[in-house]
């Protein structure tokens, strides 16, 4: 037992970022190189606390050992109408935990946020608002992916939301406000969806009787452990029929209900994902968000959908899942080859990089549309390393607009010449996106296609011509910018400052660091996914 | 003794570190940088040949150690080095050819300002192709494969300020890819159907050398089909051939050590490693010689008609590659091998001849050279080395392999024999053509100037030539130490004399014709372009196979692409549009309900109460 | 006795319902309001004495509604002068800005 143990660490790491949030607040509002110092040391705490989590995580166990639990709202229930319940209350808790699955996640967070705080240089008004939503944004990702209560978790994605609305609205670029609407609309009816289903879960999954000698407490509990055990549970109320139980049951979920609720989360989080057709939104975001903000927005943002999938959609109800399995595939299959052929129209290389981010989640739906242990391993992996490649390909978008003042692939060329060290770092990147080995980008993606493959053959075969597209439009895109003649206004451009280049090559190096030695990554995913996951399908089965 | 074996993990390590410490020093040190990276290579070398003169006695124990890459539950993929006379062989290939690329380019790239980078890719190179050698899974192989893909990419596009490089650049690498792809599915579709889901060389020689029957024909047949269009896009086979004519904007060294030498050969190389598989169906097999043996008559017939000297050598080594690939797939491992080796030093010699003559010249085109001959000695009588060997002429080396591939279509396939002969007769003739044209005859306008390269060029020539006429000598036909060093047990496929008087017939008819038309010029250059210019037009534009391309592949992709944009923009896009213009309509012609007057507010609110008492008490007097 | 007091209340509710949903004058409207609360008061007395569970709380209830009626009138003659100051009428007509 660590020291780790014996501090409530999930809370420093959600909240550390709210006390840099006070600090900011307390400082004169135009001394911006105080209000960035003093974010950029707020996103250090929890990337500090994160790092020393992760090295210290007992990967053999396959519950969360850092639990944390606290009753947070309590709404009572008239009691009386019942007979000898002492209880009867909706209750939610500030619950918060992690397992394999979030904690990388969470690294992953506290790392491209402490490198998107580093990369808001180019921030030009308004300093101490920015990092104020900017530090907020961060609490409410740290908070998706730490949270273990339905509600706690609908509230921090909220959060998120309404931060990025403004984050967008006002540093963004030039039809920002468009921007904004379209996201908060857009993902608005997302968590509109979301919400209805968590209510329907916890009104019928997250009920339980407590038996306490003569009483009884009746509790609605948002708690996803509570309601995850009940799911499985097929002695729960939530699986008993009125026929098994002799009684009517207003708790159970019929098949018919499960496949609604399935249907809502997928959509729900489809949308930021995002899937086909939802995709439109997050093109506007792309182009339209200040740089550091997209590449929180496509390195964590995209990745709560894909989470929540994951963490609602698929092992809640794996079931329905499974029997899915299919159209999640073809989902998959279409998202990367839809995305891939745009990126390869695309004049705008910011555009390219949003459809080629529409391709690469399209991986992660295979991965999980696998339902096997490596398929779910590489959708994993491929968030991590999509997180980490699109972070750093828009942290060089932010350095080159800053530049020089466009990122219209017709007008940039040959920068290579004047900025070395950046058009290698592109390159690299570019190389890490298209899924060259021995760069993170290649084991995601094979792990994907490789579960993906005991199951769906064609598919997986179509899934791989996605994988030349991409080598085709990245190519296209990338050698267009830093090779070819260089334009004659470029030339006097100064490479990389220091500031900028130490984002890079932290990037760069967990990149290569996941691409060389995936294991660091992947045996903290194994021990708790693999073991839940399949104990999870054991027991439906087995009811 | 197996000591020196167990070290062949260090030997890419080496030029990796050359690779790290070039990186490093960016682009000064200039000086400094050549010098790293020669060590590296030559130090990889010495390793090198310490392990193949340890192995050379009999029966020398593969050596193998692997560790574990991911796990996940019941599955492992693993990573590990693997020496066999075959690896050990292409070891010493590599980093010799790697050393001495590297002596030439410190004077060849001297007055490149990004000379470490150059070394720096090199190395970088040199470290990925010996991983893919030392590979003893598919999956490490895959790796690696992929790597020096983008060293070559990297290294083709190296002057990146020329857009052709530049597009040569990513032709190479996408056109490879796709060859990648189906290697790809083939090991995904190995990997499930594997005992195991071992994916090591040895497991997949026992499981399909076993005949235990656990993988059926036509999945045999797909793998091992899969596995050969990987090799189809890595040597440029057809018809995943056009990337390689395209690669010589890189530098010439380059074009010597990674399209002529080395990676090019690693399907070869590939398919070698996963011979089982192809032996196990005889459809592969099949695929294997055709495709072989078409590419090598189709590039032969094309250099004929190139005027740049790059040009002719990259379709001569499609051409080649196809010898090699028709060998095994004719059954005959040590042909193809045989042929790998030898084409490696004698292919190497020829491109840095040319780079030799580029750098005297400053042009590629032949037709303004002219009578170097006796400006460039050095340059000169190597090339002609390099040309004997590769047209066929005994005693230089590539007479003995080219004569062991002919003798093997000649027993099982006549058909090949025959196309393999053609083959044999266009690379006479394109070498004499070439040779004639630029080192005899009267200098022309670009050959004023041309000097002798410096001792730093002229010794890499050397040695490959000593290397090209001896190279031959470990397997002839009375002599089979090679086959017996590499499979085990020594090839019968030799000694008849039909082939031997045939292929240095129609060599030497080659030759002579070369001198006529080109040398002596009693037969007019013009004669076939008067009488058939469609055919010479053809063979510049070699069939028109990137138009092709270019017609049914890159348009209609652009096709899509312009149509799932329309309907990316109007039809997802005005879907959410109409959604958002319906809600705020809506919205507006509610406001239009509101007048602003707080009685007409509460008119209606009273209304609304009143009607939900009337609902709520009437419904009392309902029956 | 019951019934007449309801009588009487539903009566003046009615009138005062009736003053401010139609009237245009605005200190009519006031006065209305008043005239509703008043009939409310009414009710309240009414059942405190003679409803089913005879209790004072009604009586308070009406000396509660009583003090905020006063407090509400005086606001809501406030608002009006400075209205007619602002705009030079009490027609509740032309009062239509939540319109716009």
């Amino acid at each position: 037992m660590s020291i780790l143990h014996d501090i409530p660490v999930l809370s420093l790491i959600l909240l550390s970022p709210l006390l840099g949030l006070i600090v900011v607040l307390l400082l004169p509002k135009h001394r911006s190189s105080w209000l960035k110092t003093a974010a950029f040391i707020a996103t250090l705490i929890p990337l500090a606390l994160s790092l020393w989590l992760y090295s210290d995580y007992d990967k053999q166990q396959s519950g969360a050992p850092f639990d944390e639990q606290l009753n947070w709202v309590e709404v009572p229930l008239n009691k009386e109408l019942q007979n000898g319940v002492s209880e009867f209350m909706f209750k939610f808790q500030y619950a918060l935990g992690i397992d394999g699955l979030s904690l990388p996640l969470v690294l992953l967070t506290a790392l491209v946020t402490a490198m998107a705080a580093l990369a808001a240089f180019h921030v030009k008004k308004r300093w101490k608002s920015f990092f104020v939503w900017f530090l907020l944004l961060e609490t409410g990702m740290l908070g998706v992916f730490l949270a273990r209560d339905v509600f706690l978790f609908f509230v921090f994605f909220e959060i998120t939301l309404i931060a990025m609305y403004f984050l967008i609205g006002i540093w963004g670029y030039h039809n920002r406000e468009r921007a904004a609407n379209q996201f908060l609309l857009y993902n608005g009816i997302g968590s509109a969806i979301m919400l209805l289903a968590f209510v329907l879960l916890v009104n019928t999954a997250g009920f339980r009787i407590e038996q306490i000698g003569e009483q009884a407490n009746f509790i609605y509990s948002g708690s996803y452990a509570d309601i995850a055990r009940n799911m499985a549970d097929p002695n729960a109320w939530v699986n008993m029929s009125p026929e098994q139980l002799d009684m009517f049951n207003p708790f159970q979920m019929t098949d018919t209900m499960q496949w609604v609720l399935f249907i809502m989360l997928l959509v729900a989080f489809g949308i930021k994902l995002p899937v086909f057709p939802f995709h439109t939104w997050m093109l506007k975001v792309h182009t339209e968000a200040p740089p550091s903000v997209v590449m929180i927005h496509s390195g964590v943002l995209l990745k709560m959908g894909a989470y929540g999938l994951l963490r609602f959609g698929v092992m809640l109800f794996p079931e329905q899942a499974r029997d899915w399995a299919v159209v999640l595939a073809l989902l998959g299959v279409v998202n990367i080859l839809y995305g891939a052929v745009l990126a390869f129209r695309q004049q705008e290389f910011k555009l390219v990089l949003a459809y080629s981010s529409i391709s690469h989640m399209g991986i992660v739906l295979l991965g999980l549309a696998a339902f096997n242990e490596i398929g779910l391993q590489g959708a994993v992996f491929q968030l991590v390393s999509h997180g980490l490649i699109s972070a750093l390909l828009f942290l060089i978008v932010g350095s080159m607009y800053e530049r020089t003042g466009t990122t219209e692939l017709s007008k940039l060329g040959g920068l290579a010449r004047s900025m070395p060290f950046m058009s290698g770092v592109l390159l690299t990147a570019g190389l890490a996106s298209l899924g060259l080995p021995g760069l993170s980008g290649f084991v995601g993606e094979f792990l994907s296609l490789l579960g993906l493959f005991e199951s769906m053959r064609w598919l997986t075969a179509a899934a791989v011509l996605g994988v030349i597209l991409t080598a085709v439009y990245v190519l296209r895109s990338v050698l267009k910018i830093t090779f070819g003649p260089q334009h004659e206004k470029y030339s006097p451009l100064k490479d990389a400052r220091l500031i900028e280049a130490i984002p890079m090559i932290v990037l760069l190096a967990f990149i290569l660091l996941l691409g060389c030695y995936p294991s660091v990554l992947t045996d903290t995913v194994q021990y708790s996914i693999g073991g839940l996951f399949e104990q999870l399908l054991a027991t439906r089965a087995g009811g | 003794m197996e000591m020196y074996s167990q070290a062949a993990w260090l030997i890419p390590l080496f030029p990796l570190a050359a690779f790290l410490v070039l990186t490093a020093l960016g682009r000064s040190f200039r000086r400094a940088g050549v010098f790293i990276g020669s060590i590296g290579s030559l130090a990889a070398f010495a390793l090198s040949l310490l392990i193949v003169i340890d192995r050379l006695g009999a029966n020398a124990v593969d050596y193998n150690y692997a560790f574990d890459w991911i796990r996940i539950g019941d599955y492992t993929l693993r990573i590990g080095f693997e020496v066999t006379n075959l690896t050990a062989m292409m070891l010493v290939v590599v980093t010799l050819v790697s050393f001495l690329v590297n002596v030439y380019s410190a004077g060849y790239m001297k007055n490149d300002e990004r000379i470490t980078v150059f070394y720096g890719y090199v190395a970088l190179f040199t470290f990925s192709m010996l991983g893919l050698v030392l590979s003893d899974n598919l999956l490490s192989l895959y790796i690696f494969w992929e790597l020096v893909g983008v060293c070559s990419f990297l290294l083709v596009g190296f002057w990146y300020s020329k857009p052709k490089a530049r597009a040569a650049a990513k032709k190479a690498f996408i056109v490879t890819r796709i060859g990648d792809a189906g290697l790809l599915i083939g090991i995904l579709l190995l990997f499930w159907y594997m005992p195991n889901h071992a994916l090591d060389f040895t497991t997949i020689q026992s499981v399909f050398d076993g005949q235990t029957g656990a993988i059926t024909t036509g999945i045999t047949t797909l793998i091992a089909l899969l596995i050969f269009l990987g090799a189809v896009g890595k040597s440029g086979q057809f018809p995943l051939h056009v990337w390689l004519p395209d690669a010589m904007e890189g530098p010439t060294p380059i074009s010597a050590l990674i399209h002529a030498a080395t990676m090019v050969a690693a399907g070869v190389f590939l398919i070698a490693r996963t011979y089982d598989i192809f032996q196990d169906s005889a459809a592969a097999m099949e695929t294997v010689a055709y495709v072989g043996g078409f590419t090598a008559i189709f590039a032969a017939t094309v250099a004929l008609a190139q005027n740049d000297i790059k040009r002719i050598l990259a379709y001569s080594t499609v051409s080649q590659l196809g010898y090699m690939m028709m060998a095994l797939g004719l059954h005959s491992l040590t042909g193809g091998i045989f042929h790998l080796f030898t084409h490696a030093f004698f292919k190497a010699l020829l491109f840095l001849g040319a780079g030799s003559i580029i750098h005297a010249v400053h042009t590629q085109n032949i037709n303004e050279m002219g009578g170097l001959g006796s400006k460039m000695r050095v340059t000169a009588w190597t090339f002609a080395i390099g040309a004997l060997a590769l047209s066929g002429i005994p005693p230089f080396s590539g007479f003995w392999s080219k004569d062991m591939i002919l003798t093997a279509a000649l027993e099982t396939n006549p058909l090949l024999f025959v196309v393999g002969l053609a083959g044999a007769f266009c690379t006479a003739l394109y070498m004499s053509r070439l040779f004639f044209l630029v080192f005899m005859g009267k200098p022309k306008s670009a050959a004023a100037g041309a000097h002798e390269s410096p001792a730093t060029m002229t010794f890499p020539l050397i040695v490959l030539a000593v290397l090209a006429i001896i190279a031959g000598f470990v397997e002839t036909p009375w002599n089979g130490w090679f086959g017996s060093w590499l499979s085990g047990e020594p090839e019968d496929a030799h000694g008849s004399g039909v082939v031997i008087i045939a292929s240095i017939a129609v060599g030497l008819l080659g030759i002579y014709l070369g001198w006529l038309v080109y040398g002596k010029g009693s037969v007019s250059r013009t004669v076939i372009a008067e009488r058939l210019p469609w055919l010479v037009k053809l063979l510049e534009r070699s069939y028109y196979v990137d138009e092709l391309y270019a017609a049914v592949i890159v348009k209609p992709l652009k096709a899509i692409g312009a149509a799932l944009s329309v309907f990316d923009e109007y039809v997802v896009g005005g879907v959410v549009r109409v959604a958002g213009a319906a809600t705020s309509s809506v919205g507006r012609l509610s406001a239009r309900l509101q007048n602003g007057q707080v009685q007409t507010y509460s008119l209606a609110a009273v209304i609304g109460f009143v009607i939900i008492v009337v609902a709520i008490v009437g419904r009392r007097f309902l029956p | 006795m019951l019934p007449s007091y309801l009588t009487m209340a539903a009566i003046l509710f009615c009138i005062g319902l009736y003053g401010a949903l139609v009237k245009r004058n605005a200190v009519v409207v006031l006065l209305s309001v008043e005239l509703m609360l008043n009939a409310v008061n009414l009710n309240l007395v009414a059942f405190s004495k003679y409803g089913v569970v005879p209790s004072l709380t009604g009586q308070i209830f009406s000396l509660f509604t009583i003090t905020v009626a006063a407090a509400e009138a005086a606001i809501g003659v406030a608002i009006l002068i400075a209205l007619f100051r602002l705009r030079g009428t009490v027609n509740v007509d032309e009062f239509d800005k939540m319109r716009r």
